[in-house]
């Protein structure tokens, strides 16, 4: 059903410490590895050794360069799946109520037997969380890893979604933002938690950690040596080794 | 020929899906989905559609339903049409959709197309009304295109991250080798010397050449509809084409 819940008992989702993400793909890796054979797989994977591969992923991590006058340069590793929004567009724009948000816990969902491919809930999300399957003809998106998180045959400290689980940094966590005493309702709090895009008013569950501001001694060492290593360098490739 | 139009419409729609043989469940989500309700509401204004056409060839001489089902075709034509244009106009992450122009748009181009077929079908009699209907929809366009043009750059990638106190933000690594599916679906660039062919085509095969050609009696109307036809066609392939995506500043655009 595409209406939206009123309100959801959780709001299961990510924080994600984008200070400590380091990049490595692990997250995306194994949330493939995880869910082309879970509930909505399999994940379309072309021509995976060929020169032209693609396919579906639920998560991809960008990356970006933030320059600021008077500041060292930051790169920022950007890992972005489904946000899980509250307000949901890829929801309510279904016309077949194949696109769902789940009531117990808001965890939004596609359910593949009913899809019809028309696209539209790709359209909708202003995120880009949702990927096409050319196969099978559906949308497919971030479960947050439903069959993994309440299954109870394995070890409870293992029902977290893959990519947390598999996260070396550490900077991925998995909670419960309703509960304001959760893991992730208290960083959240602690830490300046942003939202992705507040001007398309989807309300999303996910949130995001920024880089921590430096100290002001810390950033004026760093664009001084940034600036040092830059005259260096340029007295380098002018083959100039005076002092 | 509306009916054709209608049953042609709606079975090409289904050509674009995944999985066109479960095209019926597209009529269950009426309460939330525009797509929804414009198949509903296409379907329903056959009824009194057919209703009309049954009676003129079958003669079966129901003529005092006729100009009641006619106000109930044209009330469904309206409100289908008012269906297809707020899916468009209901997505956010679209700027060049997301305003009332589009909802607009759809119904006076329609008019005015519908004019111009009214013609061409023998209704010379009314034609002052498509000429005014066609400038309405050349006024409704270029309206359209200053407030899609105005409004450009509204987002940023930084807000897209919700990173805006950490200055300009430029991608770096790309996230994959390869487009994938939201690129190739999303990331048309379409470059400022087409738009400006392809909205001088819009407007002046449209809209212009059709109502100048009624205005000085133009004696062959199939010609003047097939005009306006090609016309339209550009201007559907614009609104497509000029749909920028806000996912794009994940990727390519610094903003939208």
């Amino acid at each position: 059903m595409t209406c939206l819940p009123e309100k959801t008992d959780k709001k299961l989702g990510l924080l994600i410490d984008l200070n400590v993400c380091v990049g490595c793909h692990a997250c995306a890796v194994n949330c493939k590895e995880w869910n082309t054979s879970g509930i909505t797989g399999p994940m379309e994977d072309l021509k995976p050794y060929g020169d032209d591969p693609s396919g579906v992923w639920y998560n991809r991590i960008h990356s970006y360069e933030f320059k600021k006058e008077g500041e060292a340069d930051r790169t920022v590793y950007f890992p972005k799946s489904c946000l899980h929004c509250e307000d949901a567009p890829c929801v309510t724009v279904c016309p077949t109520g194949a696109s769902l948000k789940r009531s117990e816990d808001g965890i939004v969902l596609v359910n593949p037997d009913v899809c019809i491919g028309c696209k539209l809930c790709s359209w909708a999300c202003p995120y880009g969380a949702r990927e096409y399957d050319t196969t099978g003809g559906v949308m497919q998106k971030c479960t947050l890893c439903v069959d993994k998180i309440y299954d109870a045959s394995i070890p409870e400290e293992r029902r977290v979604p893959s990519c947390v689980s598999t996260c070396p940094a550490g900077a991925r966590h998995f909670g419960d933002f309703a509960d304001p005493e959760s893991n992730v309702s208290k960083l959240a709090a602690e830490n300046d938690a942003r939202d992705l895009f507040p001007e398309m008013e989807t309300k999303p569950v996910n949130q995001y950690l920024p880089p921590r501001k430096r100290e002001k001694h810390v950033e004026r060492a760093l664009v001084h040596k940034v600036n040092n290593a830059k005259d260096a360098l340029i007295k380098w490739a002018k083959l100039d080794f005076t002092g | 020929m509306s009916f054709v139009l209608v049953a042609v419409g709606l079975l090409s729609s289904t050509a674009h899906l995944g999985r066109p043989e479960r095209a019926w469940r597209a009529f269950s989500q009426w309460r939330t989905s525009w797509l929804s309700r414009e198949g509903i509401m296409a379907v329903l204004t056959f009824g009194p559609i057919m209703f009309i056409g049954g009676n003129a060839y079958l003669d079966l001489g129901l003529r005092s339903m006729v100009a009641p089902m006619a106000v109930l075709g044209i009330l469904g034509a309206v409100a289908t049409l008012f269906t297809t244009s707020m899916i468009y106009a209901s997505i956010r992450a679209i700027p060049a959709w997301h305003n009332k122009w589009v909802v607009v748009g759809y119904q006076v181009y329609a008019l005015a197309s519908g004019g111009v077929a009214y013609v061409m079908v023998g209704g010379w009699q009314h034609y002052q009304i498509t000429i005014y209907l066609l400038i309405a929809a050349l006024v409704v366009k270029i309206a359209t295109w200053i407030h899609i043009d105005r409004n450009r750059g509204k987002y940023t990638r930084e807000s897209a991250l919700g990173l805006t106190d950490f200055g300009k933000a430029k991608p770096f690594e790309p996230a994959h080798g390869q487009k994938n599916y939201l690129q190739r679906e999303m990331g048309y660039e379409l470059n400022p010397t087409r738009r400006m062919v392809m909205r001088w085509i819009a407007l002046g095969l449209g809209f212009i050449l059709p109502a100048y050609l009624l205005y000085v009696g133009f004696p062959l109307a199939p010609i003047v509809a097939l005009i306006c036809l090609v016309g339209l066609m550009a201007e559907r392939w614009l609104f497509f084409a000029e749909a920028e995506h806000v996912v794009r500043l994940y990727y390519d655009r610094d903003e939208i």
